[in-house]
């Protein structure tokens, strides 16, 4: 039996929601990853064996079969066999079930297929830059971080435009979930389920299973070309999605599709604002957007953490874990690790070596919309380089309350245009 | 330039992320219909480059064939 007593009663816990109101707590992940072997984090009357390491969180995410998705969660608190199982989806599920699932929906997001996306996903970020531009600014996250990938996900579900305000509302409400605080009663949306077989314990998933039902509903009648389509219909082995792991998938692609996407472009805008040189060398050198690209990846971390539940007694970094407890990778902690990142809290978008973490570390799991987050974020950059946009802060990021989404909720950003709109190298009056 | 191994897909744990075909887009292909990858032609790659295609496989699905004993 291993003797949990690692950490100090007086290090901030990281599961804390209301510490990510002053941003990660990379101090404390510093200490954590300078620690030999794995740190016990204290959680609820239990705790979890913290993975802070690059190297350990990719050992964590390429053992599946030790390190389980299937048992008790992948978030930080237990589920009754109930809950879990009314909320079963990708991310909760092992091998086969998880290949099963993963494969009924993977062919939409191959790189190959995610390409055919790239017309449509310029002309909705043109769309929204030039809009930005010509309102001299605003908040970031309202007019670009947000509608972006949402309106991206939609148009590749299929869902109508015209509703694309309600996701995202519906969405705000889900990221509230993950923290200690909910705005809205649990009977919103005439919910009548326990909250707790809810995804994030939330009333607006409610909403949102009906939401996916009425269009599954419709696309079942009327097929065409599109995501929704293809989850209702059966593949050509004559399989298809249940009721219920169809509207958990919806709910997924929806809330991935849009509120991680978010996250990487709302940091990723604050960085280059912050960091006007980075985002000089991107306008001299466009070759700089797709190692740009993975450095807001890095930089942003958008998903904190995934936890894994051991299935039997293993050791990882000298540690001997038991079966059956909790082991949670803290990936923007792994994103920070000087092991692997030379200079890790520098802003480089010319970082030749970065495989980070920020679409999990490998496995399985690996993010499904991986070279969809990418598209999206490297055609926002080439489309602001072509209007020599340049961003300037205005306020401090709000930030979300929530140990598991690196959200902001909004950030003021000015904006100008042009060649003579940048100044030049070292001319930084700030 | 390193010695030729030949590179093979277990169907059956592939969950069709593409990262092969990412990769190696000569060697690779994801089925569009079964999301399944498949190897085109021989297979063969040099060892430098097929590790990297089996270290970046996320289900394990892709392994180096064993040379048949004589």
């Amino acid at each position: 039996m291993t003797s949990p007593s690692t950490s100090p009663s007086t290090a901030p816990n990281v599961t804390d929601p209301s510490l990510y109101l002053d941003g990660m707590p990379h101090g404390r992940f510093a200490e954590m990853r300078e620690t030999p072997g794995l740190v016990w984090h204290p959680y609820g009357d239990g705790g979890f064996w913290a993975v802070t390491r690059h190297d350990d969180v990719r050992s964590v995410s390429k053992n599946a079969a030790v390190f389980s998705s299937a048992v008790g969660h992948t978030n930080l608190w237990d589920l009754e066999a109930d809950a879990l199982e009314a909320r079963r989806s990708l991310i909760d599920t092992d091998a086969p079930d998880h290949t099963r699932l993963r494969r009924l929906v993977a062919r939409s997001f191959t790189p190959r297929n995610v390409r055919r996306w790239e017309d449509t996903v310029r002309r909705i970020a043109a769309e929204l830059i030039d809009e930005f531009v010509a309102a001299g600014g605003g908040d970031w996250v309202e007019l670009v971080a947000a509608p972006l990938p949402i309106r991206v996900i939609l148009t590749i579900l299929g869902v109508p435009m015209t509703d694309a305000g309600y996701l995202v509302e519906l969405s705000n409400y889900l990221v509230e979930g993950t923290g200690d605080r909910q705005s809205i009663p649990p009977d919103a949306f005439g919910n009548t389920t326990e909250l707790r077989l809810l995804p994030f314990n939330s009333p607006a998933s409610h909403a949102l299973f009906e939401y996916g039902e009425r269009l599954g509903d419709q696309r079942r009648r009327d097929p065409r070309d599109d995501l929704v389509t293809a989850l209702v219909q059966a593949n050509e082995d004559g399989d298809r999605l249940s009721d219920q792991e169809y509207r958990n998938l919806f709910h997924l692609l929806v809330f991935a599709g849009n509120e991680t996407t978010r996250t990487a472009i709302t940091h990723g805008a604050i960085a280059l604002a912050d960091h006007p040189d980075q985002w000089r060398r991107v306008l001299d050198d466009r070759r700089l957007v797709a190692p740009a690209t993975e450095e807001i990846l890095r930089w942003s971390t958008p998903v904190m953490h995934m936890r894994r539940t051991t299935t039997e007694p293993t050791e990882l970094a000298g540690t001997p874990i038991d079966a059956g407890q909790k082991v949670v990778m803290w990936y923007g902690s792994a994103n920070r690790d000087d092991r692997v990142f030379d200079r890790p809290f520098d802003f480089d978008v010319g970082r030749e070596e970065n495989p980070h973490v920020a679409f999990g570390g490998g496995g399985p799991h690996l993010c499904l919309g991986a070279y969809l987050a990418r598209l999206e974020i490297a055609v926002l950059l080439e489309e602001m380089a072509r209007r020599s946009l340049l961003l300037e802060r205005r306020t401090e990021p709000v930030r979300a309350p929530s140990n598991f989404v690196h959200g902001v909720l909004s950030v003021e950003l000015a904006v100008a245009t042009g060649r003579a709109a940048i100044a030049p190298p070292g001319g930084d009056s700030r | 330039m390193s010695e030729a191994v030949r590179l093979v897909v277990d169907g059956d744990r592939c969950i069709g992320a593409g990262q092969c075909e990412l990769a190696e887009p000569e060697l690779f292909r994801v089925d569009d219909d079964t999301a399944v990858a498949e190897v085109l032609g021989s297979g063969m790659l040099a060892l430098d480059r097929a590790e990297v295609v089996v270290d970046r496989c996320p289900s394990g699905a892709i392994s180096i064939e064993e040379p048949a004993a004589d």
